[in-house]
């Protein structure tokens, strides 16, 4: 699905670099690394809101770059570690803009767009949310409206920007399990960041890290913890 | 919830027309609907009745619902598309924006800068080159106070220069400008109304293309910009459509404050919702009602002191802001 080759990336100076790395549909993918290390940046490039530096990458066999912005909204996803929501935004109201890249000028929903939000929205069973402000919601109902949403958009790739960072332990476990569920179940390629060591390597077998010592995205499978601590954060 | 969307513009315009009965209507002038319906569409000007009706009531009733319906719009344009829910064109210096222009074309004193289409047309420019400078300085001050800091000192600095410009112009020039700037919905005739019916419509025609990616923002920029939405396209014409509805209400009623900012507040506490397309109606209709219930109110009071409409807007909306800035700082 992702399809990154020979690329450097970073916004003036390269952060690190990338050799050869398929990222495959129907999996999921947990991204792994300290602070400052380029997480938010690749984010940032897969979304194409910023050109890698070199090399190229190609997403459903088409160069990123080459996609106009609306394109590129029916094949990427973006939910964003926390944002602000206004006061009087209803949960309906906000999954009906996941359909933001189908509909015409003025914004209207067909009937087809009806179809499908109904359809994520009794997936995930969340009709009792619908009448509610997204403002009033707790933080880890909030996470869920937001891949509700970008469900709603159904693009087949999905990036998450920390999902679980703000949220106890159970309903990051929650997230988690529910992510790995669908990307088997909706076909889709997820890619999370997150500090959360520990319930990745439980949860997850696929990683992406950047090696500090090479500065080189690497992809890794059934890692150890010691092994990525010693690459992702250069510790003992 | 869909109740309120549906009642709630029904019973505003009903409240609008009983306003403007009441507005047509206040004062010692007593006429009934024929004499009404003749100053329109049959007027005699050798009847005093309908020479007064058609000559200043209609023109300052229809002038009122423009002004404010266009400064809510504008408020809210400029709300969402800032994020902010203090900015408006008063306060981030797009009126005042408008005024310079506009005193600039009344100093120079040539006859044709001063007919009504150079008018607008200036007060247009100002108001467009106003947003783009708040829009350029907003792409680097990410604090929202701050931005509506640089707004009101943006403000004083033009009125500065336009006080420059009054000092150094003949009394002819003065008085016209001056009596501009106290605002005012008496100084439009009723042959003007086409022509600002027309700017103002096509104002609101034009800003339903914007509910879409008005509907996104509120996600934030880069949430938006990710939907598909091609954000430097859409603040232009944000800006656009804003400098179109402030300098046309600016060019002919002078800089009226804070409508532009506590109408779209209400509005939404109102509504309680985030959906363009209904806060496009209710904005429409509740700065209609506000404006023209202001001026009802200014009518009463004339017999006893004179009011001027940007006086009067004022001291409802400042404590507004206030209310609203001790919430959010909470």
């Amino acid at each position: 699905m992702i399809h990154l080759k020979n690329c450097t990336i970073g916004y003036s100076s390269p952060l690190f670099s990338i050799d050869d790395i398929l990222l495959k549909k129907g999996s999921i993918y947990a991204l792994i690394g300290s602070n400052g290390a380029g997480k938010s940046t690749l984010f940032s490039t897969l979304t194409n809101q910023l050109s890698t530096l070199s090399g190229t990458i190609t997403i459903a066999s088409q160069p990123l770059q080459s996609y106009k912005l609306k394109e590129i909204a029916k094949k990427v996803s973006f939910v964003q570690s926390k944002t602000d929501y206004p006061d009087f935004l209803t949960v309906e109201a906000y999954l009906a803009l996941g359909r933001t890249p189908y509909t015409n000028t003025f914004g209207r929903l067909a009937k087809e767009d009806h179809e499908i939000i109904k359809h994520i929205i009794k997936r995930l069973k969340i009709e009792e949310f619908l009448p509610k402000f997204m403002h009033k919601l707790s933080d880890g109902e909030r996470q869920i409206m937001a891949i509700a949403s970008a469900l709603i958009q159904e693009t087949p790739v999905l990036l998450l920007d920390e999902p679980t960072a703000f949220l106890d332990y159970g309903n990051r476990m929650k997230i988690i399990k529910f992510l790995k569920e669908i990307a088997v179940t909706e076909e889709k390629c997820i890619l999370f960041s997150s500090h959360d060591l520990e319930l990745c390597l439980e949860e997850i077998n696929q990683f992406l890290y950047i090696d500090q010592a090479e500065k080189k995205l690497i992809l890794a499978n059934d890692l150890t913890k010691e092994a990525l601590l010693e690459r992702a954060f250069n510790l003992y | 919830m869909k109740n309120r969307t549906v009642i709630l513009p029904i019973a505003l315009c009903f409240l609008l027309i009983v306003l403007s009965v009441f507005h047509l209507t206040t004062g010692d002038l007593n006429f009934s609907f024929s004499t009404f319906y003749n100053s329109i569409f049959n007027y005699n000007s050798a009847n005093s009745t309908e020479l007064i009706i058609h000559e200043f009531r209609i023109p300052r009733l229809l002038i009122a619902m423009i002004a404010g319906s266009g400064l809510a719009v504008s408020g809210m344009l400029m709300q969402t598309l800032f994020n902010n829910p203090l900015a408006g064109p008063y306060v981030l210096g797009i009126n005042t924006g408008s005024s310079l222009f506009v005193a600039c074309s009344f100093m120079t004193g040539i006859p044709f800068l001063t007919h009504d289409f150079s008018i607008i047309t200036s007060a247009l420019l100002g108001a467009f080159i106003f947003g783009l400078i708040i829009i350029s300085f907003s792409s680097f001050v990410r604090s929202h106070i701050s931005l509506l800091l640089i707004g009101l000192m943006l403000g004083s600095f033009t009125s500065s220069i336009i006080s420059i410009l009054q000092t150094n112009s003949s009394s002819e020039e003065l008085k016209s400008f001056t009596l501009w700037t106290m605002g005012s919905l008496q100084s439009v005739s009723f042959d003007q109304l086409p022509l600002i019916l027309l700017v103002f419509f096509t104002g609101l025609f034009l800003s339903l293309f914007l509910i879409k990616p008005l509907n996104t923002l509120v996600l934030g920029s880069q949430a938006s910009r990710l939907l598909g939405i091609n954000l430097k396209t859409f603040r232009l014409a944000c800006i656009g459509i804003t400098a179109l509805l402030t300098g046309l209400v600016t060019a002919f009623c002078g800089p009226i404050a804070f409508v532009g900012l506590a109408v779209p507040n209400s509005t939404r506490l109102l509504f309680k919702t985030q959906s363009h397309g209904i806060l496009l109606i209710g904005n429409s209709l509740i700065g209609a009602c506000f404006l023209v219930c202001s001026d009802v109110l200014i009518e009463l009071f004339e017999p006893y002191f004179h009011l001027p409409i940007n006086v009067f807007t004022s001291i409802i909306g400042a404590p507004i802001v206030i209310y609203i800035l001790i919430k959010r700082l909470k």
